[in-house]
């Protein structure tokens, strides 16, 4: 009996174990994955921080012009001085366009904003537990976030059903989005369309990510799940990205399903329960 | 008029760059795709082409590139908000751009850059044109010449003048 006591405890610090070391790797690819991302999200803000600035300093030559005027009514005389110099500076064209200026300049704020509030929300690291959540809204976020990766290479096409709110851990609902996002992006060789559907399915709710690209054929099928099997080229995947997705679902007590058909496309389906069975800490 | 295109799929970025060249006095014309952007060319000569990298139908260094071919003369530049070498080195080897402009810009580095460009297009244009004043000179040279070996043929000695050793000059059959 005492002998049986020790292997017990062992295995017990050995899965303890196995658990650290799966959630460090989970945590590493998320990491990898935002790296993969920096260049495109330094792409998105790059754009409005450039004519923002670039307004900014149109924005103070229209005013050193405007002042010039202002400046004049005390020095001057004669209305007609004052008439000049605001022909000079190209009044009526100075007050149009300083609207377009600052609503534009406003607009390219909001986007840096969104952008960085998505990458906030998206790399959350504290939030282990479970809680219900809206799925839509953790879609749109991670959309924010893969912009750039999609907006060259594909068409998304939202099909969104109403869903309740599900009880998951979003951030790592996100990840997996944002994996089946950009393996579809970088299944498709020109131009094409990914469906993005959500609907519910009895207790479920299903997530579904459809793809026109080159579909993956019958001998990688099998294979897609796991640890490092990628047939991207070097540097653009680690091949963790769908094993760890895999992980994430059955963690979450849900399935990950895939129909592909080579040349035509491929489709991710997600189910996942909309209240997880009693005693979820067992994670 | 200098002409000059802007190409970005962004059209905010297109409205600050009009801004900012506007006090320069130059014929700015702006295009939000590539496929509009081509139809500019057939209307106008530009002295300027300052496309984006990356956009939707096509990147910038495949349009400059068809750009090229179009108006050989028209300086390229890219004004990109990816400042990775494989981009950077396909826009100077495929696309011979003038610059590599990053985003986000300096305003006074774009209007400079432009402004330079300007220069050389000028200088290309001026060049050409004194290349081909030459060429005409030097066909009427040519034309005048033969016409000269021609009456010298025909009749020996009548392209040139004699004259006595007092400087007068001489009238007759100087065979004879």
């Amino acid at each position: 009996m005492s002998n049986a006591a020790i292997p017990q405890s062992e295995k017990e610090l050995m899965n303890a174990r196995l658990d650290q070391a799966r959630r460090q790797l989970m945590q590493s690819e998320k990491l990898a994955a935002i790296g993969q991302l920096a260049a495109g999200v330094a792409h998105e803000i790059n754009n409005p921080v450039g004519y923002v600035y670039s307004n900014l300093q149109s924005l103070e030559s229209y005013l050193t012009d405007l002042f010039r005027l202002t400046d004049a009514i005390d020095s001057t005389e004669s209305l007609d001085s004052l008439r000049a110099i605001k022909q000079s500076i190209d009044y009526e064209f100075v007050r149009d366009d300083l609207n377009d200026l600052l609503a534009e300049s406003r607009e390219g704020i909001e986007r840096v904003k969104t952008i960085i509030s998505a990458m906030k929300d998206f790399s959350h690291i504290e939030e282990e537990e479970f809680k219900p959540a809206d799925i839509q809204r953790g879609i749109e976020t991670t959309l924010n976030v893969v912009n750039n990766e999609l907006k060259y290479k594909a068409q998304v096409i939202r099909e969104f059903g109403e869903l309740p709110p599900v009880e998951c851990i979003i951030s790592q609902v996100n990840q997996v989005v944002m994996n089946l996002l950009v393996n579809a992006a970088h299944a498709i060789d020109e131009f094409g369309q990914i469906h993005i559907r959500t609907r519910t399915d009895g207790d479920n709710v299903v997530i579904e990510i459809e793809d026109t690209g080159q579909g993956i054929s019958e001998e990688n099928l099998n294979r897609i799940f796991e640890p490092f099997f990628t047939t991207k080229p070097i540097g653009k995947g680690t091949g963790l990205g769908l094993s760890l997705s895999f992980n994430i679902v059955e963690k979450h007590n849900g399935r990950i399903d895939v129909d592909s058909k080579p040349g035509k496309g491929t489709c991710f389906r997600i189910t996942l329960p909309a209240k997880q069975p009693q005693t979820p800490e067992a994670a | 008029m200098i002409k000059i295109q802007l190409v970005d799929d962004e059209p905010n970025i297109l409205s600050a760059l009009r801004r900012l060249l506007k006090p320069q006095g130059w014929e700015v014309h702006t295009y939000n795709t590539v496929e509009s952007a081509l139809g500019g060319l057939l209307e106008h000569d530009y002295a300027v082409i300052v496309s984006d990298y990356q956009m939707p139908s096509a990147d910038g260094v495949t349009y400059l590139q068809f750009a090229k071919q179009r108006q050989p003369d028209a300086m390229r530049l890219v004004l990109s908000a990816h400042g990775d070498r494989s981009s950077m080195i396909k826009a100077i080897n495929q696309a011979e751009v003038y610059r590599f402009l990053s985003k986000p810009w300096d305003d006074y580095e774009v209007v400079a850059s432009i402004q330079s460009a300007i220069d050389l297009y000028r200088l290309k244009l001026e060049n050409r044109q004194l290349r081909e004043e030459v060429d005409t000179q030097k066909a009427m040279l040519r034309a005048r010449e033969q016409e000269l070996l021609r009456l010298e043929t025909e009749n020996p000695g009548i392209t040139r003048v004699h004259r006595d050793t007092d400087g007068s000059v001489l009238i007759g059959d100087h065979d004879g």
